[in-house]
């Protein structure tokens, strides 16, 4: 028996014997095959609706046969409930403000025409993307594995408008918030914040998605893409920058999106770990589009498995494809490379000669040397971040 | 006159274009219908949807106990004593494993 066959093997049934008490976790297949919704929302194909207040938009497995994921299919998710629904760019502007030389109002329009436009095409991912895999079920929205997209973003460095600004000596810290807004006072709005020196040139303050305006829902105006790193600090609607001397505790830093600072990135439900990180760069998926299990295949007809890989970006360096289980892999072919941190394409032409139940396997590899774990070698952590298991997708051939 | 009339009207059309005014979708999340239905009416729908709700899946009441005391604890829902032993009920019943 091969080492990791056994491994699976021990890990099963460890995860049987203990299975009745609450310190038994383990890892299924994250949701699959949801309904999209009958309704669609503004600039929106109809998608998986886990929620309309706040929207949580997710996009069906079929998608993902394309490097770029088209503006109406891409996912939709918001913390708040009051997404400000009027907005008028004659009077939006960001504030950028605090430990700088000389505070901004930046308008849109100063956006576009005072400073250098950069493209850059990205994946995007939320850190509970597939969240619904973790068993017992972890705090949060439990998502399938479309809380994830690849988009041409244009905008200008945030470096940029930093520069503007000018920074000094006790510009350490950034705290990101967008214009929605919680129900109370009381109750913290979503605020993120970043350390400057951490900040790479590619992080950009965006106005368009793939050639257009951002969607209403996916921050229009202007959002924050931080090219590598899961999209919680991506934020929407940017309306204010504060740049500060110290470290600012907010709840969305400091008790959500985090996960434990250990080697596994994991912990029990009854211990979970003293210490912890946030969520930063994000670690290597793939994801098979065609076919689903919807999806009608005729024996002796052929195939082709298509699908998309990405990492934080070192780059993809190979997709496989496996047909028995994950014992025997075969190389499948790369579309071209967009940019290091974009989706990249896969596609996989095999002849399927006999009826039956077939399940595909993809697993990615990256110039790190970085590869997926089998879904069930994921290790639970109790905010159900991160899961990047091989995907799988199971046929029927009549 | 005419030349002063085409341009105030380029004008009030690019201002026009600067505004963008949204009606945000709204979907019924169905949740059953019984006597305690109005305990979940009166503290689960001022910061989101049912749809959170229905989100979970089939859980234990221990997790629904759970769910409430975060509501009540992180997001200060404010959730009576006996509110949350009855929303917990419901959530077990209805949406239970
Ligand atoms: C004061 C505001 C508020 C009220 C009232 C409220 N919630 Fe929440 N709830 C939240 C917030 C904020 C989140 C997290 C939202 C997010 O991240 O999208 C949340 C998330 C959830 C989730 C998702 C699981 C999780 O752990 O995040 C469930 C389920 C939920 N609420 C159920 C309920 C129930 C049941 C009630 C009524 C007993 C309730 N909520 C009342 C604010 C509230």
């Amino acid at each position: 028996m091969q080492r990791r066959e056994f491994f699976r093997v021990s890990l099963i049934a460890s995860t049987a014997l203990v299975s009745n008490s609450a310190t038994a976790s383990s890892v299924i297949k994250p949701r699959d095959n949801q309904q999209v919704s009958d309704i669609s929302f503004i600039e929106k194909r109809p998608l998986i609706t886990h929620s309309d207040r706040p929207p949580l938009l997710e996009t069906p497995r079929d998608a993902f046969v394309n490097a770029i994921t088209p503006n109406n299919e891409l996912f939709v998710r918001w913390h708040m409930p009051r997404i400000k629904t009027h907005i008028d760019l004659n009077s939006y502007h960001i504030y950028v403000h605090g430990e700088v030389k000389e505070r901004l109002y930046l308008s849109v329009d100063s956006l576009k025409n005072d400073f250098e436009a950069v493209s850059v095409t990205v994946a995007m991912q939320c850190g509970g993307n597939s969240r619904s895999a973790f068993v017992p079920t972890t705090s949060g929205i439990q998502w399938g594995s479309g809380a994830m997209g690849c988009s041409v973003y244009k905008g200008v460095r945030l470096k940029d408008v930093l520069a503007r600004a000018g920074l000094t000596e006790n510009s350490h810290y950034i705290t990101f918030n967008g214009s929605d807004e919680a129900v109370m006072k009381k109750i913290e709005s979503f605020k993120r914040e970043l350390k400057i020196d951490e900040l790479s040139d590619e992080t950009i303050i965006a106005y368009e998605q793939n050639g257009e305006d951002l969607p209403f829902l996916n921050g229009y105006p202007i959002r924050l893409i931080i090219p590598g790193f899961y999209a919680d600090s991506w934020v929407k609607a940017l309306v204010n920058i504060n740049v500060t001397k110290e470290y600012i505790p907010y709840y969305y830093m400091d008790t959500a999106y985090r996960v434990p600072d250990n080697e596994r990135e994991s912990e029990t439900p009854l211990k979970h770990a003293k210490n912890t990180k946030p969520l930063e760069l994000m670690n290597i998926k793939s994801f098979i589009g065609y076919p689903t299990s919807k999806s009608k295949i005729y024996a002796k007809s052929n195939l082709r498995v298509k699908g998309i890989a990405f990492d934080a970006g070192s780059g993809i360096k190979e997709v496989l494809i496996s047909l028995d289980g994950g014992k025997r892999w075969e190389s499948a072919t790369l579309g071209k490379e967009l940019s290091k941190y974009a989706f990249r394409e896969f596609s996989y032409g095999v002849k399927m000669m006999q009826k039956g139940r077939v399940s595909i396997m993809a697993k990615a590899i990256n110039n790190r040397g970085e590869s997926q774990p089998f879904a069930e070698e994921i290790a639970w952590n109790h905010g159900g971040y991160k899961y990047n298991g091989i995907d799988s997708v199971t046929i029927d051939i009549v | 006159m005419k030349l002063l009339v085409i341009i105030l009207l380029m004008i009030v059309s690019l201002e026009a274009a600067a505004i963008k005014d949204v009606k945000m979708t709204s979907m019924t999340f169905v949740i059953p219908t019984e006597k305690d239905t109005i305990v979940i009416q009166r503290n689960c729908q001022w910061c989101h949807s049912y749809g959170y709700i229905l989100n979970q899946g089939k859980q234990s009441k221990e997790f629904w106990h759970k769910v409430v005391l975060k509501m009540r604890n992180t997001y200060k829902a404010p959730i009576s004593a006996r509110d949350e032993v009855l929303a917990t009920e419901y959530l077990y019943r209805h949406f239970g494993n």
